[in-house]
């Protein structure tokens, strides 16, 4: 424990230090990055229905870290990028828990003032259906007790902007015209997500590659034409498999803005299509190349944006169409992965029979390690519990239908809102020719006291409501009914400058049958697993913030949380945990 | 006119999209997942007299209301003679669901009346019906067989300890597999490995099958009572081009010694009753991998001759390998000897 607390009281000292030193630089070389120290204490909650003396009634864990990154510029246009992790675990002798890691690389610059390119750790996006990280399920209005554990699940995995991560070449370059149309932009990358792998000491698995090109024009001042293109494929030479996928994703989109004095309204409209198969290559006795698992699909989008230009009042009306068999990897990916082959990293199995822990939306909050990085080729796995109207964001396939959402900031600051409604129907059925119907609804409201009552120090309380409904008809062996709500709660008081004392409750109920759907390797479904689902997770916080600026805070809070089944009392679990967080961003 | 322009592309693009709209859907029906099970067709069963000795079949209908794992099971209601055909689908179609007389295991159907049932997994109806065979099939349409009904051919060679007790190395009529008559093997050898063996001369025609299409089938009769538990039989079959038994001093015809092309399967006998066995030609080793000039490329054209040899683990005190078994007897009698191409005997 004391060598515990001279790590806090180092990586203190060395934030205060880098605060200001690593603020400097000269001309040629600049730092910056992120120092975090961690410390987590799980227990075992109050359970009387459920035994569980195989796992340990508390354990901790914690560590520190160092991301230092360094920025060499050796000639003005040119800029090398390095981040280095230093981490120590808590616990760890003598340095074995230490590790050095270089986290990221890149180099990036201009050449002849005129291109611009960038090689090594990318980080990329282009529409919502081409390239794009969606949010990850019931984030949408996070509130700032738990901000501190977002963070780290999006700094870990490098979620920066809706961006995916990506290793490669990318290089953008621009025209302006003084007639005719006037710009013309041009972004080309290349990519390799996934490197060959040993899958056993015969066979290994093929390179991925995710290439792609954007070119977007401004034909007037207030009309803008893209196009994007895309494709993730496999390079079948490099793994001992002649079976390679192949996913082409064109996209064309149109913008047109329409401004006023005091507002202005945005019309977009995009539609585009994929292919999917794969390429069956380099075949025994000469036989020529085939493709198998071809399928192809188009989506449609439309959407209208109005913005008060104080920004008081947003106002944003979307439909779209996206066909069953739309496939785009880069805009379908998931970031949490519900896979089978993961386990959750706090008490990952619990009672005397050792069974699996089912996820809970603690989980979702604090475990990084359930999200992925990763682009794949086929639809992942989800729950439909916490998302299942669009378990693969906008580019989710099978769906048509319209969403409204609106944003009210007004200019007092005392109350601010927002809303979401869409209402959407699958395009066929799966496993029947009924088809699914959903209802999203999600509102948040903030109550700044402070500002009704003039007062100095913050004082707010926010709340939030969120429900998806499915439901299919027909024979009542294949019907669906699915309700899955999420209540947020929260209040943010400023009890002495800069320090916050936080209370924030949590609750998700789901109730209703869904049918799971199993997929094969080649992404086609193959089984549907009826599962029904009485289950509710809750999860109650109380801490304090100690904020010096919005990147620089130190956190402690505790939290208890659980999940409780309806029909099923003795899989109920409840946990608690004590979480120290002290994050500098240099 | 260029927002009538703009509007009527966004209709156009509209009508154009919903218009896609697949009537299908993906993935396997629901109902058949997790549906209640209806018979929609009743079973129809095509011939209720089949002449199997004709190459008559027996083909059978029937439609439900969702995939299911269903079964039929034929007895013959004199021999006690079992058939089983199992499947998963949603109908049973009668040119492809058929019986052609063959039982899963011996005893072989007679001229009987045999009762038909169609069950289901984990539901409980039940179809049930009846059929009368008028000929059975012979199973003499392989490519060489030999059913021991005019005793041991002139040019076997038939070979056992004679220090052994009890030893039954000759034709019986007592329990035949098929026809009257079948070869006895067996009896009581504490000391060694070998009790005899039987080694048969065969010319084949030109086979139009490789090893992996080809199977040797043979009924094998053994007791429980008292078995000797390390008994089994060795398959040797030979595609030596030498004089079959020149040398009538070696106890055993010439052409399974260790350099000649041999190839042999090991067959552990541990029931009780007549069992017909089925083995692929492509399962067989070679006998001695590394005789000298010999290539060893199973060719069933070339076969020459087959050995079964009765042989059990040794007893006694001087090499007691199986010291448990000491004083029983062992019984490997064998009958109806025959080999067939593309499917094994009971699967034709």
């Amino acid at each position: 424990m004391r060598k515990i607390g001279r790590l806090f009281i180092l990586i203190i000292l060395v934030s205060m230090v880098t605060i200001d030193s690593f603020g400097q630089s000269n001309d040629k070389i600049w730092f910056d990055g992120l120092a975090r120290s961690y410390y987590a204490r799980d227990a075992i909650g109050e359970n009387e229905q459920v035994e569980d003396t195989l796992s340990a009634k508390n354990v901790s864990n914690g560590y520190n870290l160092l991301d230092l990154n360094t920025h060499v510029n050796p000639i003005e246009d040119i800029e090398i990028f390095a981040q280095l992790r230093i981490q120590n675990t808590f616990g760890g002798f003598f340095g074995s828990g230490t590790s050095v890691n270089v986290r990221q690389l890149r180099v990036k610059g201009v050449i002849n003032k005129s291109i611009r390119f960038g090689l090594g750790d990318l980080f990329l996006k282009q529409s919502r259906y081409t390239l794009y990280n969606d949010d990850e399920e019931l984030s949408s209005f996070e509130n700032d007790m738990f901000k501190p554990y977002r963070d780290i699940i999006h700094y870990e995995n490098f979620y920066v902007d809706n961006r995916w991560r990506l290793q490669g070449l990318q290089s953008d370059f621009s025209f302006e015209f003084d007639r005719g149309i006037r710009t013309l932009e041009f972004d080309l990358f290349l990519t390799r997500p996934r490197g060959s792998n040993a899958i056993s000491t015969t066979s290994y698995s093929s390179d991925q590659l995710l290439t792609g090109g954007s070119v977007i024009s401004k034909l007037t001042k207030n009309l803008e034409l893209k196009s994007h293109y895309i494709n993730l494929f496999e390079v079948a030479s490099s793994g001992t498999s002649n079976i390679s996928v192949r996913n082409p994703v064109y996209l064309i989109g149109l913008k047109r803005l329409h401004k006023h004095k005091n507002h202005q309204f945005e019309s977009k409209i995009q539609g585009g299509f994929s292919q999917r198969y794969w390429l069956h290559s380099e075949l025994e006795n000469n036989v020529e190349d085939s493709t198998s698992n071809y399928n192809e699909g188009l989506f449609f989008d439309f959407q209208n944006n109005y913005v008060k230009k104080d920004s008081t009042l947003q106002l944003s009306v979307n439909y779209r169409y996206v066909d069953p068999n739309f496939r785009s990897a880069g805009a379908q990916t998931r970031r949490l992965n519900f896979g089978q082959e993961l386990s959750n990293t706090i008490y990952p199995n619990y009672t005397n029979n050792f069974i699996q822990r089912p996820t809970s939306i603690f989980d979702l909050l604090s475990d990084e390690r359930i999200y992925n990085q990763q682009i794949s080729s086929n639809l992942m796995v989800f729950n439909p519990v916490y998302s299942n109207a669009l378990p693969y964001g906008d580019a989710t396939p099978n769906r048509n239908g319209a969403d409204l959402k609106a944003k009210i900031h007004p200019k007092n600051k005392v109350i601010q809102s927002m809303t979401k409604v869409g209402f959407y129907r699958e395009l066929i059925g799966q496993g029947t020719p009924n088809k699914r119907s959903f209802a999203l609804f999600k509102t948040a409201i903030k109550i700044n006291m402070n500002e009704g009552f003039h007062w100095k120090k913050e004082l707010s309380l926010s709340g939030s409501y969120e429900a998806e409904y499915t439901s299919r008809g027909g024979d009542t062996v294949s019907q669906v009914q699915l309700l899955g709500q999420q209540i947020n709660i929260a209040l943010n008081a400023e009890v002495l400058p800069k320090l916050f004392v936080q209370l924030a409750y949590k609750q998700f109920n789901a109730n209703g049958n869904e049918f799971l759907t199993q997929r094969d390797n080649y992404g086609n479904i193959n089984n549907f697993i009826n599962t029904h689902y009485k289950q509710k997770d809750h999860l109650l916080s109380a801490g304090l913030m100690y904020k010096l600026r919005d990147d620089v805070y130190a956190n402690i809070q505790f939290n208890s949380w659980g999940m409780s089944f309806n029909d099923e009392p003795e899989l109920n679990y409840n946990y608690n945990r004590l979480l120290f967080i002290l994050s500098v961003t240099l | 006119m260029k927002l009538i322009m703009n509007r009527l592309l966004f209709l156009t693009l509209t009508i154009g999209v919903i218009g896609c709209t697949k009537e299908d859907f993906e993935g396997p029906p629901i109902n058949n997942l997790y549906g209640e099970l209806s018979i929609i067709d009743s079973l129809v069963i095509t011939n209720k007299n089949p002449d199997f000795l004709n190459n008559d079949e027996v083909g059978f209908y029937c439609k439900f209301s969702k995939s299911v794992a269903w079964k039929i099971e034929i007895l013959g209601l004199t021999s006690n003679a079992t058939k089983e055909i199992n499947g998963f689908s949603d109908a049973l179609d009668s040119n492809i669901v058929v019986w052609n007389g063959n039982p899963s295991q011996v005893p072989f159907f007679m001229q009987e009346d045999c009762s038909i049932q169609l069950s289901f997994l984990d539901e409980a109806d039940t179809l049930r019906d009846t059929i009368s065979i008028l000929a059975t099939n012979s199973y003499e349409n392989g490519v060489w067989f030999e059913d021991f009904e005019d005793g041991l051919p002139a040019d076997a060679v038939n070979y056992f300890n004679t220090d052994g007790g009890l030893m039954t190395f000759n034709i019986a009529n007592d329990d035949p597999l098929l026809g009257t008559s079948y070869f006895k093997m067996g009896g009581r050898v504490n000391w060694d490995w070998s009790l005899g063996r039987l080694d048969l001369k065969i010319d084949l025609p030109q086979v139009p099958v490789t090893a992996e299409n080809f199977y040797i089938n043979l009924g094998i009769l053994s007791d429980t009572v008292d078995l000797h538990t390390g008994q089994f039989i060795n398959i040797l079959i030979s595609e030596s081009s030498a004089p079959f038994n020149d040398n009538t001093s070696n106890n055993g015809a010439d052409i399974f010694d260790t350099d000649e092309e041999v190839y042999k399967l090991k067959v552990p006998i541990d029931w009780n009753g007549w069992q017909l066995k089925s083995f692929k030609y492509s399962d067989f080793e070679p006998l001695a991998p590394n005789a000298v000039g010999v290539i060893f490329d199973p060719n069933p054209s070339n076969i020459t001759g087959i050995r079964i040899a009765c042989q059990a683990c040794p007893s006694t005190e001087g090499n007691p390998v199986c010291p448990e078994n000491f004083g029983k007897e062992v019984r490997t009698d064998i009958d109806h000897i025959i080999f067939t191409t593309n499917t094994a005997l009971l699967e034709q």
